[in-house]
Protein backbone atom coordinates (compact mmCIF):
# COMPACT_ATOMS: atom_id res chain seq x y z
CA UNK A 1 0.00 0.00 0.00
CA UNK A 2 1.16 3.52 -0.80
CA UNK A 3 2.38 4.99 2.24
CA UNK A 4 1.23 8.74 0.85
CA UNK A 5 -2.59 7.37 -0.04
CA UNK A 6 -3.12 5.79 3.35
CA UNK A 7 -2.00 9.20 5.09
CA UNK A 8 -4.19 11.09 2.81
CA UNK A 9 -6.88 8.85 3.50
CA UNK A 10 -6.58 8.32 7.11
CA UNK A 11 -6.67 13.19 7.10
CA UNK A 12 -10.03 12.77 4.68
CA UNK A 13 -11.43 10.24 7.21
CA UNK A 14 -10.87 12.67 10.50
CA UNK A 15 -11.85 15.63 8.72
CA UNK A 16 -14.87 14.39 7.37
CA UNK A 17 -15.71 13.27 10.46
CA UNK A 18 -14.93 16.66 12.22
CA UNK A 19 -16.96 18.48 9.45
CA UNK A 20 -20.20 16.27 9.93
CA UNK A 21 -19.96 17.05 13.51
CA UNK A 22 -18.49 20.49 13.82
CA UNK A 23 -17.57 20.56 17.41
CA UNK A 24 -13.29 21.01 17.29
CA UNK A 25 -13.19 24.01 15.11
CA UNK A 26 -15.91 25.96 16.42
CA UNK A 27 -15.11 25.05 20.07
CA UNK A 28 -11.25 26.40 19.23
CA UNK A 29 -12.38 29.30 17.82
CA UNK A 30 -14.08 30.33 20.80
CA UNK A 31 -11.68 29.48 22.82
CA UNK A 32 -8.94 31.75 20.85
CA UNK A 33 -10.97 34.58 21.41
CA UNK A 34 -11.38 34.14 24.76
CA UNK A 35 -8.13 33.99 24.97
CA UNK A 36 -7.30 37.35 23.34
CA UNK A 37 -9.70 38.48 25.40
CA UNK A 38 -8.30 37.90 28.69
CA UNK A 39 -4.88 39.17 26.65
CA UNK A 40 -6.51 42.78 26.45
CA UNK A 41 -8.01 42.53 30.01
CA UNK A 42 -4.80 40.80 31.71
CA UNK A 43 -2.46 43.74 30.18
CA UNK A 44 -4.08 46.83 29.83
CA UNK A 45 -3.53 47.33 25.96
CA UNK A 46 -3.60 50.62 24.14
CA UNK A 47 -2.20 51.96 20.95
CA UNK A 48 1.41 51.85 22.04
CA UNK A 49 1.88 48.50 23.65
CA UNK A 50 -0.26 46.10 21.33
CA UNK A 51 2.57 45.20 19.22
CA UNK A 52 4.74 44.67 21.59
CA UNK A 53 2.51 42.42 23.62
CA UNK A 54 0.69 40.64 20.24
CA UNK A 55 3.00 38.01 19.41
CA UNK A 56 2.64 36.64 22.95
CA UNK A 57 -0.76 36.43 23.23
CA UNK A 58 -0.71 34.82 19.99
CA UNK A 59 1.37 32.04 21.06
CA UNK A 60 0.05 31.79 24.54
CA UNK A 61 -3.76 31.28 22.43
CA UNK A 62 -1.85 29.20 19.97
CA UNK A 63 -0.09 26.67 22.37
CA UNK A 64 -3.04 26.23 24.48
CA UNK A 65 -5.74 25.32 21.24
CA UNK A 66 -3.06 23.34 20.22
CA UNK A 67 -3.59 21.04 23.28
CA UNK A 68 -6.93 20.73 23.10
CA UNK A 69 -6.74 19.85 19.28
CA UNK A 70 -3.90 17.21 19.55
CA UNK A 71 -5.16 15.67 22.98
CA UNK A 72 -8.55 15.19 21.02
CA UNK A 73 -6.53 13.38 17.74
CA UNK A 74 -6.86 10.12 19.56
CA UNK A 75 -10.24 9.93 21.27
CA UNK A 76 -12.55 9.23 19.14
CA UNK A 77 -10.35 6.53 17.88
CA UNK A 78 -10.00 5.02 22.03
CA UNK A 79 -13.81 5.40 22.19
CA UNK A 80 -14.70 3.58 19.28
CA UNK A 81 -11.05 0.98 19.69
CA UNK A 82 -10.78 1.48 16.16
CA UNK A 83 -7.47 2.66 16.25
CA UNK A 84 -6.80 -1.27 16.83
CA UNK A 85 -8.63 -1.77 13.65
CA UNK A 86 -6.74 0.42 11.77
CA UNK A 87 -3.69 -0.93 13.29
CA UNK A 88 -5.27 -4.60 11.72
CA UNK A 89 -4.66 -3.54 8.46
CA UNK A 90 -2.08 -4.13 5.98
CA UNK A 91 -1.25 0.21 6.07
CA UNK A 92 1.86 0.89 7.95
CA UNK A 93 1.67 2.89 11.52
CA UNK A 94 3.89 5.82 10.30
CA UNK A 95 1.54 6.24 7.77
CA UNK A 96 -1.49 6.30 10.07
CA UNK A 97 0.14 8.59 11.94
CA UNK A 98 1.05 10.69 9.95
CA UNK A 99 -2.58 11.28 8.22
CA UNK A 100 -3.61 12.13 11.93
CA UNK A 101 -1.10 14.48 12.41
CA UNK A 102 -2.29 16.15 9.24
CA UNK A 103 -5.83 16.34 10.14
CA UNK A 104 -4.77 17.71 13.32
CA UNK A 105 -3.00 20.20 11.91
CA UNK A 106 -5.60 21.15 9.18
CA UNK A 107 -7.62 21.85 11.87
CA UNK A 108 -5.12 23.94 13.76
CA UNK A 109 -5.10 25.82 10.56
CA UNK A 110 -8.78 26.76 10.62
CA UNK A 111 -8.21 28.20 14.17
CA UNK A 112 -5.20 30.19 13.02
CA UNK A 113 -6.83 31.52 10.03
CA UNK A 114 -9.26 32.79 12.84
CA UNK A 115 -6.89 34.03 15.13
CA UNK A 116 -4.66 35.76 12.91
CA UNK A 117 -7.16 38.34 11.60
CA UNK A 118 -9.22 38.31 15.08
CA UNK A 119 -5.69 39.70 16.31
CA UNK A 120 -4.68 42.06 13.91
CA UNK A 121 -8.46 43.59 14.52
CA UNK A 122 -8.66 43.67 18.40
CA UNK A 123 -4.60 45.34 18.52
CA UNK A 124 -3.98 46.53 15.46
CA UNK A 125 -1.31 44.84 14.38
CA UNK A 126 -0.33 44.16 10.80
CA UNK A 127 -1.97 41.36 9.17
CA UNK A 128 1.31 39.91 7.38
CA UNK A 129 2.67 36.90 4.98
CA UNK A 130 5.59 37.28 7.34
CA UNK A 131 3.34 36.38 10.64
CA UNK A 132 1.26 33.70 8.94
CA UNK A 133 4.57 32.24 7.54
CA UNK A 134 6.01 31.67 10.85
CA UNK A 135 2.41 30.47 12.49
CA UNK A 136 2.33 27.96 9.86
CA UNK A 137 5.94 26.36 10.04
CA UNK A 138 5.63 26.12 13.57
CA UNK A 139 2.11 24.27 13.51
CA UNK A 140 3.91 21.60 11.20
CA UNK A 141 6.67 20.81 13.82
CA UNK A 142 4.35 21.72 16.83
CA UNK A 143 1.45 18.54 14.79
CA UNK A 144 4.29 16.31 14.64
CA UNK A 145 5.18 16.20 18.37
CA UNK A 146 1.82 16.65 19.46
CA UNK A 147 0.46 13.97 18.01
CA UNK A 148 2.79 12.06 19.23
CA UNK A 149 2.77 12.27 22.58
CA UNK A 150 -1.11 12.11 22.32
CA UNK A 151 -1.14 8.88 20.81
CA UNK A 152 1.33 8.45 24.15
CA UNK A 153 -1.18 9.83 26.34
CA UNK A 154 -4.42 7.80 24.64
CA UNK A 155 -3.53 4.94 26.63
CA UNK A 156 -2.91 5.89 29.88
CA UNK A 157 -4.40 7.23 32.83
CA UNK A 158 -4.77 10.90 33.51
CA UNK A 159 -4.22 11.60 29.89
CA UNK A 160 -5.69 15.75 30.54
CA UNK A 161 -2.34 16.04 32.82
CA UNK A 162 -0.03 14.68 30.76
CA UNK A 163 -0.59 15.70 27.31
CA UNK A 164 0.58 19.38 28.40
CA UNK A 165 3.45 18.37 31.06
CA UNK A 166 5.17 16.13 27.93
CA UNK A 167 4.19 18.22 24.71
CA UNK A 168 4.84 21.55 26.06
CA UNK A 169 8.97 21.51 27.00
CA UNK A 170 9.61 19.82 23.60
CA UNK A 171 6.81 22.56 21.84
CA UNK A 172 9.90 25.49 23.29
CA UNK A 173 12.21 25.12 20.49
CA UNK A 174 9.25 26.38 17.94
CA UNK A 175 7.90 29.40 20.46
CA UNK A 176 11.51 30.56 20.67
CA UNK A 177 11.97 30.63 16.79
CA UNK A 178 8.62 31.40 16.21
CA UNK A 179 8.57 34.28 19.07
CA UNK A 180 10.97 35.49 17.32
CA UNK A 181 9.70 35.55 14.10
CA UNK A 182 6.52 37.17 14.99
CA UNK A 183 8.40 39.20 17.01
CA UNK A 184 10.37 40.76 13.96
CA UNK A 185 7.36 40.47 11.66
CA UNK A 186 5.71 42.67 14.08
CA UNK A 187 8.43 45.83 13.66
CA UNK A 188 10.32 44.37 16.47
CA UNK A 189 13.04 44.17 15.32
CA UNK A 190 15.17 40.74 15.03
CA UNK A 191 16.36 38.93 12.48
CA UNK A 192 13.13 37.62 10.83
CA UNK A 193 15.40 35.59 7.86
CA UNK A 194 17.42 33.45 10.85
CA UNK A 195 14.01 32.75 12.71
CA UNK A 196 12.29 31.57 9.83
CA UNK A 197 15.31 28.81 8.80
CA UNK A 198 15.60 27.77 12.50
CA UNK A 199 12.15 27.17 12.62
CA UNK A 200 12.54 25.04 9.19
CA UNK A 201 15.18 22.93 10.98
CA UNK A 202 13.31 22.46 14.00
CA UNK A 203 10.20 21.06 11.34
CA UNK A 204 12.86 18.39 9.69
CA UNK A 205 14.52 17.28 12.77
CA UNK A 206 10.96 16.63 14.64
CA UNK A 207 8.96 15.28 11.56
CA UNK A 208 11.91 12.97 11.11
CA UNK A 209 12.17 11.72 14.55
CA UNK A 210 8.50 11.36 15.24
CA UNK A 211 8.33 9.62 12.22
CA UNK A 212 10.82 7.01 13.23
CA UNK A 213 9.55 7.19 16.78
CA UNK A 214 5.52 6.54 15.55
CA UNK A 215 6.31 2.91 15.03
CA UNK A 216 7.05 1.83 18.37
CA UNK A 217 3.90 4.25 20.03
CA UNK A 218 1.44 2.72 17.55
CA UNK A 219 2.01 -0.76 16.76
CA UNK A 220 0.99 -2.44 20.29
CA UNK B 1 26.40 -4.39 55.51
CA UNK B 2 25.80 -5.39 51.98
CA UNK B 3 27.72 -4.48 48.94
CA UNK B 4 25.26 -1.38 48.07
CA UNK B 5 25.76 -0.09 51.51
CA UNK B 6 29.31 -0.43 51.46
CA UNK B 7 29.38 1.67 47.63
CA UNK B 8 26.73 4.65 49.13
CA UNK B 9 29.30 4.50 52.38
CA UNK B 10 32.13 5.29 49.95
CA UNK B 11 30.39 7.50 47.56
CA UNK B 12 29.31 9.67 51.00
CA UNK B 13 33.43 9.62 52.14
CA UNK B 14 34.60 10.62 48.88
CA UNK B 15 31.83 14.25 48.82
CA UNK B 16 33.24 14.86 51.95
CA UNK B 17 36.68 14.42 50.50
CA UNK B 18 35.23 16.53 47.69
CA UNK B 19 33.83 19.04 50.58
CA UNK B 20 37.44 19.46 52.13
CA UNK B 21 38.96 19.69 48.90
CA UNK B 22 37.02 22.85 47.77
CA UNK B 23 36.76 24.38 51.08
CA UNK B 24 40.52 23.84 51.83
CA UNK B 25 42.73 23.02 48.90
CA UNK B 26 41.02 25.49 46.79
CA UNK B 27 42.37 29.02 46.95
CA UNK B 28 39.35 31.91 47.19
CA UNK B 29 38.27 33.34 43.82
CA UNK B 30 39.91 36.70 43.48
CA UNK B 31 36.87 38.48 41.95
CA UNK B 32 33.74 36.66 43.51
CA UNK B 33 35.10 35.34 47.32
CA UNK B 34 34.18 32.62 48.66
CA UNK B 35 30.62 32.01 46.93
CA UNK B 36 32.53 30.58 43.90
CA UNK B 37 33.30 27.67 45.55
CA UNK B 38 30.08 26.90 44.28
CA UNK B 39 31.08 26.25 40.78
CA UNK B 40 32.81 22.59 41.66
CA UNK B 41 29.43 21.33 43.12
CA UNK B 42 27.54 23.12 40.11
CA UNK B 43 29.53 21.96 37.54
CA UNK B 44 29.92 18.87 38.39
CA UNK B 45 26.47 17.96 38.94
CA UNK B 46 25.26 19.50 35.67
CA UNK B 47 27.65 16.94 34.11
CA UNK B 48 26.18 14.20 36.55
CA UNK B 49 22.47 14.87 35.26
CA UNK B 50 24.14 14.83 31.30
CA UNK B 51 25.29 11.54 32.23
CA UNK B 52 22.38 9.76 33.93
CA UNK B 53 20.38 11.28 31.30
CA UNK B 54 22.31 9.35 28.68
CA UNK B 55 21.71 6.23 30.79
CA UNK B 56 18.18 6.84 29.98
CA UNK B 57 18.69 7.49 26.02
CA UNK B 58 20.49 4.47 26.05
CA UNK B 59 18.50 2.84 28.01
CA UNK B 60 15.40 3.65 25.94
CA UNK B 61 17.10 2.90 22.54
CA UNK B 62 17.74 0.02 23.52
CA UNK B 63 14.47 -0.69 24.88
CA UNK B 64 12.55 -0.49 21.61
CA UNK B 65 15.29 -2.80 19.92
CA UNK B 66 14.93 -5.39 22.20
CA UNK B 67 12.16 -4.99 25.15
CA UNK B 68 14.85 -5.67 27.11
CA UNK B 69 13.77 -5.32 30.76
CA UNK B 70 17.37 -4.39 32.20
CA UNK B 71 17.68 -1.34 29.51
CA UNK B 72 14.03 0.03 30.91
CA UNK B 73 15.00 -0.29 34.62
CA UNK B 74 18.71 1.39 33.64
CA UNK B 75 16.48 3.91 32.07
CA UNK B 76 14.54 4.67 35.25
CA UNK B 77 16.84 4.89 37.53
CA UNK B 78 18.75 7.22 34.99
CA UNK B 79 15.67 9.80 35.27
CA UNK B 80 15.43 9.93 38.92
CA UNK B 81 19.08 10.41 39.51
CA UNK B 82 19.38 12.88 36.24
CA UNK B 83 16.33 15.16 37.95
CA UNK B 84 18.00 14.67 41.25
CA UNK B 85 21.11 16.31 40.29
CA UNK B 86 19.74 19.11 37.49
CA UNK B 87 17.78 20.16 40.56
CA UNK B 88 20.93 20.25 42.71
CA UNK B 89 22.57 22.31 39.88
CA UNK B 90 19.57 24.62 39.40
CA UNK B 91 19.40 25.32 43.06
CA UNK B 92 22.98 26.01 43.46
CA UNK B 93 23.23 27.98 40.58
CA UNK B 94 20.59 30.42 41.92
CA UNK B 95 22.02 30.85 45.37
CA UNK B 96 25.09 31.84 43.17
CA UNK B 97 23.35 34.03 40.89
CA UNK B 98 21.83 35.88 43.96
CA UNK B 99 25.08 36.33 45.36
CA UNK B 100 27.03 37.68 41.80
CA UNK B 101 24.03 39.06 39.60
CA UNK B 102 21.94 40.28 42.30
CA UNK B 103 18.86 37.75 41.28
CA UNK B 104 18.07 34.16 41.82
CA UNK B 105 16.78 33.90 38.00
CA UNK B 106 17.74 35.60 34.75
CA UNK B 107 15.71 33.87 31.55
CA UNK B 108 19.01 33.55 29.29
CA UNK B 109 19.03 30.14 27.29
CA UNK B 110 21.67 28.28 29.91
CA UNK B 111 19.24 28.80 32.75
CA UNK B 112 15.96 28.45 30.45
CA UNK B 113 16.88 25.61 28.50
CA UNK B 114 18.45 23.54 32.08
CA UNK B 115 14.79 24.65 33.75
CA UNK B 116 13.41 22.91 30.54
CA UNK B 117 15.03 19.94 31.17
CA UNK B 118 14.21 19.54 34.58
CA UNK B 119 10.94 19.47 33.28
CA UNK B 120 11.15 17.19 30.55
CA UNK B 121 12.47 14.30 32.74
CA UNK B 122 10.04 15.08 35.65
CA UNK B 123 7.34 14.70 32.96
CA UNK B 124 9.13 11.40 32.18
CA UNK B 125 8.91 10.11 35.55
CA UNK B 126 5.30 11.39 35.76
CA UNK B 127 5.06 8.62 32.82
CA UNK B 128 5.99 6.42 34.28
CA UNK B 129 3.79 6.94 37.98
CA UNK B 130 0.37 7.11 35.87
CA UNK B 131 0.87 4.60 33.26
CA UNK B 132 0.05 1.06 34.29
CA UNK B 133 3.47 -0.06 34.65
CA UNK B 134 4.55 -3.02 32.00
CA UNK B 135 5.87 -3.18 28.60
CA UNK B 136 3.42 -0.01 27.13
CA UNK B 137 4.63 2.15 29.56
CA UNK B 138 8.36 1.43 29.19
CA UNK B 139 7.85 1.59 25.34
CA UNK B 140 6.13 5.21 25.90
CA UNK B 141 8.70 6.50 28.47
CA UNK B 142 11.20 4.95 25.98
CA UNK B 143 10.24 7.51 23.60
CA UNK B 144 9.85 10.45 25.74
CA UNK B 145 13.79 9.84 26.94
CA UNK B 146 14.89 9.55 23.63
CA UNK B 147 13.37 12.87 22.78
CA UNK B 148 13.99 14.61 26.17
CA UNK B 149 17.69 14.16 25.61
CA UNK B 150 17.15 16.58 22.58
CA UNK B 151 17.46 19.21 25.15
CA UNK B 152 21.00 18.22 26.74
CA UNK B 153 23.14 19.19 23.28
CA UNK B 154 20.67 22.65 23.43
CA UNK B 155 21.78 23.39 27.16
CA UNK B 156 25.06 22.74 26.87
CA UNK B 157 26.02 24.34 23.76
CA UNK B 158 23.03 27.25 24.46
CA UNK B 159 26.01 29.16 25.64
CA UNK B 160 27.80 29.37 22.31
CA UNK B 161 25.05 29.29 20.27
CA UNK B 162 23.23 32.83 22.50
CA UNK B 163 24.78 35.28 24.04
CA UNK B 164 23.72 34.44 27.80
CA UNK B 165 24.69 36.31 31.15
CA UNK B 166 25.45 32.36 32.23
CA UNK B 167 29.27 31.90 31.37
CA UNK B 168 30.83 30.01 28.96
CA UNK B 169 32.17 26.88 29.39
CA UNK B 170 36.01 27.29 31.82
CA UNK B 171 37.36 23.63 31.40
CA UNK B 172 38.12 23.18 28.00
CA UNK B 173 39.12 27.10 27.30
CA UNK B 174 41.47 26.18 30.19
CA UNK B 175 41.03 29.04 32.39
CA UNK B 176 41.01 27.24 35.78
CA UNK B 177 44.35 28.27 37.83
CA UNK B 178 45.91 24.35 38.26
CA UNK B 179 44.87 24.29 42.13
CA UNK B 180 40.94 24.74 40.95
CA UNK B 181 41.11 22.75 38.02
CA UNK B 182 42.39 20.13 40.49
CA UNK B 183 39.83 20.72 42.81
CA UNK B 184 37.20 20.40 39.92
CA UNK B 185 37.90 17.33 38.48
CA UNK B 186 38.32 15.69 41.89
CA UNK B 187 34.90 16.97 42.32
CA UNK B 188 33.65 16.16 39.08
CA UNK B 189 34.82 12.37 39.44
CA UNK B 190 33.70 12.09 43.22
CA UNK B 191 30.29 13.14 41.89
CA UNK B 192 30.22 10.50 39.01
CA UNK B 193 31.53 7.64 41.45
CA UNK B 194 28.24 8.89 43.85
CA UNK B 195 25.87 8.95 40.47
CA UNK B 196 26.89 5.61 39.56
CA UNK B 197 25.82 4.52 42.58
CA UNK B 198 22.96 6.11 43.32
CA UNK B 199 21.78 4.77 39.86
CA UNK B 200 23.05 1.07 40.97
CA UNK B 201 21.22 1.29 43.98
CA UNK B 202 18.04 2.56 42.12
CA UNK B 203 18.17 0.18 39.70
CA UNK B 204 17.78 -2.55 42.31
CA UNK B 205 14.90 -0.91 43.97
CA UNK B 206 13.28 -1.11 40.29
CA UNK B 207 14.06 -4.61 40.24
CA UNK B 208 12.65 -5.74 43.11
CA UNK B 209 9.48 -3.46 42.33
CA UNK B 210 9.32 -5.30 38.85
CA UNK B 211 9.40 -8.29 39.99
CA UNK B 212 6.97 -7.94 43.13
CA UNK B 213 4.43 -6.42 40.45
CA UNK B 214 5.42 -8.89 37.58
CA UNK B 215 5.20 -6.64 34.87
CA UNK B 216 7.56 -8.39 32.56
CA UNK B 217 5.72 -11.36 32.26
CA UNK B 218 3.35 -11.77 29.78
CA UNK B 219 -0.32 -11.46 31.02
CA UNK B 220 -1.87 -14.53 29.41
CA UNK B 221 1.27 -17.58 30.31
CA UNK B 222 0.03 -20.44 30.58
CA UNK B 223 1.93 -21.95 34.22
CA UNK B 224 2.90 -25.42 33.19
CA UNK B 225 1.78 -27.67 36.14
CA UNK B 226 2.68 -31.12 37.16
CA UNK B 227 0.18 -33.49 34.94
CA UNK B 228 -2.61 -34.37 38.31
CA UNK B 229 -2.90 -38.24 38.25
CA UNK B 230 -6.72 -39.22 38.20
CA UNK B 231 -6.82 -40.92 41.25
Amino acid sequence: MNPLRVALAVARKDLRSEWRTRELVPALAQFIILALLIGNFGFQIDSRNAASIAPGILWLALVFAGLVAFGRTFTAEREQASLEAMLMTPASPVAIFAGKAIAASALLVVCEAVMLPALSLFFGTPLSGGVAAAVLLATVGMASLGCLFAAIVARVRARELLLPLLTLPLWIPFIIAGGQAVQSAMGQGGNYGGAISLLIDFDILFVVLTSLAARFVLDE
Amino acid sequence: MNRYEKAAGAAVALMLIAGAAIFFYAPTDWLQGPVQRIFYLHVSSAIAAFGSFAVVLVGGVIYLRNASPVADRLARAGALVGVVFTTVTLVMGMLWAKKVWGAFWVWDARLTSTLVLWIIYAGYLLVRRLADPGRQAARFAAVVGIFGFIDVPVVYFSVSWWATQHPGPVIINDALPPQMLATFLFTMACTAVLAGVMIAIRYRIEALLDERERVFEPANVIVAREPQTAP
